[in-house]
């Protein structure tokens, strides 16, 4: 297994939070963790991006205990739901400066602004930039380093039809190209196009783990988009 | 019309409330009564002229008759030597000493802190009053006048703006850019790559440190004034600004947002600032000021600057800077490993 959990828990307040959890995530699965908001799914995404801290519980990944975060950060990258950049800089600015604190090659920086489509942007301050774009810089930004894991945290809020179509392309070719993926999520088809598992949280505990064509015919998805 | 402007109004009035930047009203006169209170009054006690006399020196009889006879104005203090007057002139506890005038030989000079201060100028006038009652109008008693700051106004206020300049780094700007990479998630970012929590932190002090010691030099360079020992002025730089962005940095991670951070900047320079800057002209202040870091740098900064002084004696200040500085870092790195307010 690529990322094993145990008993991974972090409570806000009784309510809030994530409830002791583990669970087990192999090699190349692209995982859609959905909910209502407050259910844990941001919370549960943010310690395995070393984000927050666990109150409780081990997290394994690829061998490399979560406590390691200098040695973890490289098999991990995380994309936040507001895109987390130096905005004030130049994409390009951006991209070199998170290379060479990645002691990754600057060549990489460019087939990123090849891949994603940012070389006529290259230039441009990020705060100049649409949503759609900066979170285009974002995933970028988080696969300089070409981590097999990946976290999104509800890759798709707030873009519009195209840029929504753009992101799910990119997450499908990540997929293709092997890599482990875990997203948020709140929009059915979205789960339905592109995940090959399911897990739903309900106030931090996980009421369903499987596949997709069980949750949609469970009961789980109807109570929850009732 | 009138209703959004109020809505607009009370709005506004909530942000401040949220981002603390309300705490600054009620902080500030707060701030001025306390200090207020704690400047010398001008009740007769505090306004008696303190001035100091050497016990080995053979002062003319009718000076010696004249200040015992004028009691209720003048306070005399019997002092073994020049060295120990000089000390409690630094100290506040006397505002002059009479003493040999070695350019006029049997002539008397009055030694101060500052030529240009108030105290002295009181001075003068007591003695000046005092030797016309008792002689009349024969030549004064006091011949010269030395000071142990040399320079004149504009060097004699350098500590207090390089004072100025640490502060604002320290308490203004480094905490706002450390909430700034907080609030925007940025830090967060940064620590997706493989880096140290301890590199950014260094990082951080470097800029503080770099940001405090340009401006310093460009101060020097404006007023076209350097410090007698450079090398123990240059440590003593280095080990302030060490400390006092580390001590800002520190702040920058008590505040989620960066209007927090400017709001608690300013309520720690405030205080830090002025006690150290006013404490010359204020015994009572001179008493509390000592208990504030910022005081550890300017009384060095007084020292080299404006006496000539060496660190040699000033162990005990850049220890202290130091240490702070370190136990500043520490705290720092702990709230960073936290992930506090993030």
């Amino acid at each position: 297994m690529q990322l094993e959990i145990r008993n991974l828990a972090r409570l806000y307040d009784k309510k809030r939070g994530l409830a002791p959890t583990s669970f087990a995530v192999a090699k190349g699965e692209l995982i859609a963790i959905v909910g209502h908001n407050g259910a844990g799914k941001s919370t549960l995404l943010k310690m395995l991006a070393n984000w927050i801290l666990p109150d409780s519980g081990d997290v394994v990944i690829d061998g490399i205990d979560l406590r390691n975060r200098a040695a973890v950060v490289r098999k991990v990258g995380f994309i936040p739901e507001d895109p987390n950049l130096f905005d004030f800089f130049s994409v390009e600015y951006n991209l070199k400066l998170f290379a060479a604190l990645s002691r990754t090659p600057l060549q990489r920086v460019e087939q990123i602004l090849d891949e994603f489509a940012l070389r006529p942007f290259r230039k441009s301050k990020v705060q100049a930039l649409s949503k759609g774009l900066k979170q285009r810089v974002n995933i970028g930004r988080a696969l300089l380093a070409d981590p097999p894991v990946l976290l999104l945290d509800e890759p798709t809020s707030g873009l519009d039809f195209e840029m929504t179509r753009e992101i799910y392309r990119l997450l499908n070719s990540m997929h293709d190209a092997g890599k482990t993926i875990l997203f948020t999520s709140h929009r059915p088809e979205e789960i339905k196009n592109l995940a090959t598992r399911i897990m739903v949280l309900h106030e931090g505990n996980v009421i369903f783990d499987g596949a997709p064509r069980e949750y949609f015919q469970s009961e789980i998805h109807e109570k929850l988009y009732a | 019309m009138m209703r959004n402007i109020l809505l607009l109004s009370i709005n506004d009035l909530a942000i401040a409330l949220k981002n603390k930047t309300i705490l600054l009203i009620l902080f500030i006169p707060l701030f001025v009564f306390i200090s207020l209170n704690l400047l010398d009054g001008t009740d007769a006690k505090v306004g008696k002229i303190k001035i100091g006399l050497i016990q080995d020196y053979a002062y003319p009889s009718e000076i010696t008759r004249s200040v015992k006879a004028a009691g209720k104005l003048i306070e005399v203090t019997w002092i073994q030597n020049e060295a120990q007057g000089m000390r409690l002139l630094k100290e506040h506890k006397i505002d002059g000493m009479l003493t040999n005038n070695d350019k006029a030989p049997g002539n008397l000079a009055l030694l101060v802190l500052k030529k240009e201060s108030l105290h002295t100028i009181a001075i003068v006038q007591s003695f000046s009053a005092l030797q016309k009652a008792a002689e009349g109008d024969r030549p004064s008693w006091i011949s010269d006048i030395r000071s142990l700051h040399e320079g004149g106004i504009q060097r004699d206020t350098l500590p207090t703006w390089i004072l100025m300049i640490v502060l604002l780094v320290g308490f203004i700007i480094l905490p706002a850019q450390v909430a700034e990479e907080k609030e925007k998630k940025l830090l967060l970012a940064l620590l997706q790559t493989p880096i140290h929590e301890v590199q950014w932190l260094i990082a951080k002090l470097v800029l503080g440190m770099v940001l405090i010691i340009t401006a310093i030099l460009f101060l020097h360079l404006l007023s076209n004034f350097g410090p007698v020992h450079l090398f123990d002025y240059i440590a003593l730089i280095v080990a302030g600004s060490f400390c006092f962005s580390a001590y800002g940095i520190f702040l920058g991670f008590l505040c989620r947002s960066q209007a927090s951070a400017r709001t608690l900047g300013v309520m720690f320079y405030l205080p830090h600032l002025l006690p150290s800057a006013m404490a010359d002209v204020s015994q009572k202040l001179t008493s509390v000021a000592p208990f504030l870091p910022s005081y550890q740098l300017y009384e060095p900064l007084q020292s080299i600057l404006l006496e000539d002084g060496s660190m040699a004696h000033m162990t005990f200040d850049w220890l202290y800077l130091l240490l702070l500085g370190s136990l500043m870092c520490y705290l720092s790195w702990l709230l960073m490993k936290k992930r506090w307010l993030m």
